[in-house]
């Protein structure tokens, strides 16, 4: 059976080029497998996105400012450093996180803590550049973010969306398509919930497509009048956003499509929206969305406002692990929540912490990712990493064995410079046993 | 045609009108430049070894030239008169014309707006929007000096809707170490701030100097005002430990500024002398806010400091000829690449001698042939810069003002609010700032076209009712319901739109669209949302 299903796949895959697995999963329901109506076809497209490498997705959790690692998933309680933040258990034992993140606390299993994670970079410019791209920034090469390379890399040619999509503004040092160009620049939603502004067609489809016929044909002149590159760049731009306007996919930006329950599930705030449209998006096919969620840079009154901060994120991260498993994307879909750097172990006398890059924690989920351990310890004091330390290309390494992404793969920036998709780093292997 | 000639009349009159200019005569100024510039980069006088772009024609030059100065689009009058005034100086006439209409002002103070406000730290800063706009087009459209200009903004106090030139601390909400690093780094064009932290090995500035610098703004504090139903802030002198605390915002509580201990980060660290890092003059502790800004307007701005001229010389450059002797144009120092500094010491340093004027400067470099040249595509590395002028893609009020114009849309029939800063930002014009805007300080070969760009002007729908050539009050309805021939329309529409006319291919491209639609207004409606999505509309070459 195995073998000749391989067989019809290859067929398949050669007739067609890509097969859309994600419209495929779609449309089958839990009560078809288990009533054993599959089609050979759709098991080939099941298991085509697994060969191709195109049945991983990333989900960026993406907290600008940096967020204190005491306040959230490394805490110290009875150590000065450690404030007034409590330690609460979860749902796999000997693991505690702080008290701030309940509904996380109890999906635990699904999730890897990272308390070592180490950089050099306190500015946020520059880390949030390093932990976008993996690559500091330099006046000479703009490095494209991860998620433009995910785009890149393992994007559906049939995807009618843009494949990356950012949701939510701020903090976009390092987060555009830098040298692979505006086509994996990711597609900015200020906000969850509403259907892209002006992606209707003022026209009828046939007249909308002469247009833009009519614009190639005038543009032709300005490109040869010393404007080439504009030109073709804008060219490219049209192409991209006529597409995607014209695409019945268009329906995964619209959250009243959702059942109520589901809504409910990850709760009424901004965040909560933001969540579950990057699950349509990704359940559509889009392959990177990163969700922004800004206000971590705590250096005053850093315990009330991490708790606040912590209370818009708990449920709709622990929801949308869970959302996820129930629709079996979640092992193929790679869960990071981070932000640019850690903060100073010493609270400050404004009740603050600063910008501390030299020990922090960020979360990972599925995408093989086994879940429920900690990776890396720091020192009682959270000051020093003393165990396992991860830096930033170590992260990107593991990103890229989870998303089965080639590392060594490499992009060539205008001035002719190979640029490897990661720079040097091991992935923490020790994530996926 | 006739009405054209009446405006050519109207134009030559001006000709005998010409602004006297303070400082060395522009003209003599700018060849002096390019005759520095080929030295420095072409290899001598003739240039042979390099490829240059010739002069640029009529039609761009005047697109680009009132793009730059006013950020509108020349209308098909001033295109046409242009074309048909045959004297030999009839571009440095169109200069001294475009800055003396009062749009140039403002289309400079929405610029430097954009450069405090794209670094702002919170949105409560947009308040001060409007006002700044209004501040600085009034004094660039009156006796411009960039060294008046910037001792307003660093002694700057009062209520943010009364008087803009808080702008830069208000952006900042009076925080000492941010304030301190805008003001070096827009008046400076130094980055200081990367010594906040600590010392980096490749830049001369150290630590103690940055913190040094910060010693000048101590006292400064962003306090909430109420003035009846409306909200506002006011940037104001502390030159008394506060009182009530909860009526300061930011910035503010302490009387003199500590340098932070790395490694005792919560205690008070080390107080500081204000010391102004480039001439090392400096005040005693202790001295009331005023004067401490005072001075340091008084020594940034004076002889004693070159990088205040080298500053603004290097970033209007930049806007007008397309690149910065230094990239980012907000990055200067002893330890950065300049890419002609013969020229730039030149050049700022008569920029100083003319007491900052900054229509003489403009007058210089838009005389300069490295301005007047033809555009390529931004250049490659290893090639030398200058050689050609540079696409400059439109800034979001520059891309309003020629789409309105195009359209025949009254801006404020739309906006009827004009001083609610809230009402302006979700104003159509706010709105186009929102999706086309950039920062002007970044690189520029970084400012790409995004998806909501395109969307919006393929299909906004009040941009495609204003298209329509179907109602009698758009202005396409009007030109057809005035204008039969075909070919006429078509030339008048490249004109509006391009300020340029048609070449001979496009004209027939169009008048086969024609021809094949064979619907006349739609056909237009079609040409003219082509003319109005194409590279050329979003870009200035």
């Amino acid at each position: 059976m195995t073998l000749h299903l391989r067989h019809q796949m290859d067929l398949s895959l050669s007739r067609q080029g890509t097969i859309g697995r994600r419209d495929f999963l779609r449309g089958i329901t839990a009560a078809s497998i288990a009533a054993g109506t599959l089609s050979w076809r759709d098991l080939v497209a099941l298991k085509a996105g697994e060969l191709r490498k195109q049945g991983m997705a990333c989900i960026l959790l993406w907290m600008q400012g940096g967020p204190s690692p005491f306040e959230t998933f490394s805490p110290k309680p009875g150590h000065a450093n450690g404030g007034e933040t409590k330690a609460i258990p979860t749902s796999v034992s000997g693991i505690e996180i702080s008290e701030n993140f309940p509904r996380v606390a109890k999906s635990i299993e699904h999730a890897a803590i990272i308390r070592s994670m180490t950089s050099k970079e306190g500015s946020h410019p520059r880390a949030s550049y390093l932990l976008h791209t993996g690559y500091l920034p330099t006046a000479s090469v703009k490095f494209p973010s991860f998620g433009s390379i995910v785009a890149q890399q393992i994007s559906h040619a049939d995807l009618e969306l843009p494949a990356f999509v950012r949701i939510g503004g701020g903090g976009r040092e390092g987060s555009g398509g830098g040298i692979l160009g505006v086509e994996y620049d990711p597609f900015i939603m200020p906000v969850a919930g509403k259907v892209p502004t002006n992606a209707t067609p003022t026209t009828e489809v046939p007249r909308y497509n002469r247009r833009l016929d009519l614009l190639s044909r005038l543009e032709a002149d300005y490109a040869a009048s010393g404007a080439k590159e504009e030109v073709s760049e804008h060219q490219k731009l049209y192409r991209k956003a006529s597409r995607m306007i014209l695409s019945s996919q268009m329906q995964a930006f619209d959250l009243d499509h959702e059942p109520a329950a589901i809504r409910e599930g990850y709760g009424s705030g901004q965040f909560g929206l933001s969540c579950l449209l990057a699950r349509r998006l990704v359940e559509t096919g889009i392959t990177c969305v990163e969700v922004v969620l800004n206000g971590w840079d705590t250096h005053a009154d850093n315990f009330n406002k991490v708790r606040e901060m912590a209370g818009q994120v708990d449920q709709p991260f622990a929801y949308l692990l869970w959302d996820l498993k129930q629709r079996g994307l979640l092992d193929t879909t790679l869960v990071v929540w981070m932000g640019e750097f850690g903060r100073t172990p010493k609270i400050n006398p404004r009740a603050g912490r600063d910008h501390y890059p030299k020990a922090f924690n960020i979360v990972l989920a599925g995408g093989g990712i086994r879940g429920g351990r900690v990776i890396g310890k720091t020192d009682e004091g959270g000051t020093e990493v003393t165990d396992r330390p991860v830096t930033v290309s170590d992260l990107f390494q593991t990103f890229c064995r989870s998303l089965k992404i080639d590392p060594k793969a490499e992009n060539i920036a205008p001035n002719g410079r190979p640029i490897k998709i990661v720079d040097g780093g091991k992935p923490v292997n020790e994530l996926f046993a | 045609m006739s009405c054209r000639f009446l405006v050519l009349a109207a134009a030559l009159v001006l000709l005998a009108q010409r602004g006297t200019a303070s400082g060395l005569d522009p003209h003599s100024v700018a060849m002096h430049v390019d005759e520095q510039l080929s030295k420095e980069l072409f290899g001598g006088a003739d240039g042979s070894a390099h490829d240059i772009a010739t002069r640029a024609d009529d039609q761009t030059f005047l697109r680009r030239l009132s793009l730059d100065l006013t950020g509108h689009t020349p209308t098909p009058d001033e295109v046409t008169v242009f074309a048909l005034d045959g004297s030999p100086d009839k571009r440095s006439t169109a200069v001294e014309r475009l800055l003396a209409n009062t749009q140039f002002g403002e289309n400079w103070a929405r610029y430097w707006r954009d450069v405090i406000l794209y670094r702002r730290s919170e949105d409560r800063a947009l308040l001060v929007g409007p006002t700044v706009v209004s501040t600085l087009s009034a004094a660039f459209n009156g006796d411009a000096h960039w060294d008046k200009i910037a001792r307003r903004f660093i002694t700057a106090t009062g209520d943010v809707r009364e008087e803009g030139a808080t702008a830069i601390i208000m952006a900042q909400m009076g925080n000492t170490e941010d304030t301190t690093a805008e003001m070096s780094r827009i008046f400076l064009g130094i980055q200081i701030q990367c010594a906040q932290c600590h010392n980096h090995p490749t830049d001369r500035w150290k630590r103690e100097q940055f913190h040094q610098l910060a010693a000048f703004f101590p006292r400064i504090a962003v306090r909430p005002v109420k003035q009846g139903e409306e909200r506002s802030f006011a940037v104001i002198s502390m030159d008394r430990e506060r009182g009530k605390p909860n009526q300061v915002v930011k910035g503010g509580g302490h009387l003199e500024h500590h340098m932070p201990d790395l490694n005792h980060p919560d205690e008070e660290g080390k107080l500081m002398r204000p010391v102004f890092f480039v001439t090392g003059q400096k005040l005693d502790v202790g001295m009331p806010d005023r004067e401490r800004r005072e001075k340091l307007a008084e020594w940034m701005t004076g002889k004693g400091n070159h990088w205040f001229a080298k500053a603004f010389v290097n970033r209007m450059w930049s806007e007008l000829v397309g690149h910065g002797f230094y990239e980012p144009v907000d990055d200067l120092g002893p330890d950065r690449k300049c890419s002609a500094p013969h020229t730039l010491d030149y050049l700022a340093e008569q920029f100083a001698t003319s007491h900052y004027d900054i229509k003489w400067l403009f007058r210089v470099i838009t005389a300069t042939d490295a301005y007047q040249r033809q555009s390529r595509s931004r250049y490659e590395e290893g090639e030398a810069p200058f050689a050609a002028s540079c696409p400059q893609r439109l800034r979001g009020d520059q891309l309003f003002n020629s789409l309105i114009e195009v359209l025949g849309i009254d801006e404020y029939a739309q906006q009827p609010n004009r001083d609610n800063f809230r009402a302006i930002l979700a104003g159509p014009r706010g709105r186009m700032n929102a999706t086309f805007g950039y920062d002007p300080s970044g690189r520029r070969d970084e400012v790409a076209g995004s998806i909501p760009q395109a969307l919006f002007l393929m299909n906004g729908p009040e941009l495609n009712r204003a298209l329509s050539g179907r109602q009698s009050n758009t202005s396409l309805g009007k030109l057809l319901a005035e204008v039969s021939d075909d070919q006429a329309v078509v030339e008048e529409l490249y004109l509006r739109c391009l300020a340029r006319e048609p070449k001979e291919t496009e004209l027939q491209t169009c008048l086969d669209h024609l021809h094949t639609t064979r619907q006349r207004a739609e056909a237009f409606e079609d040409i003219m949302w082509s003319l109005i999505n194409s590279t050329e509309f979003l870009n200035r070459k």
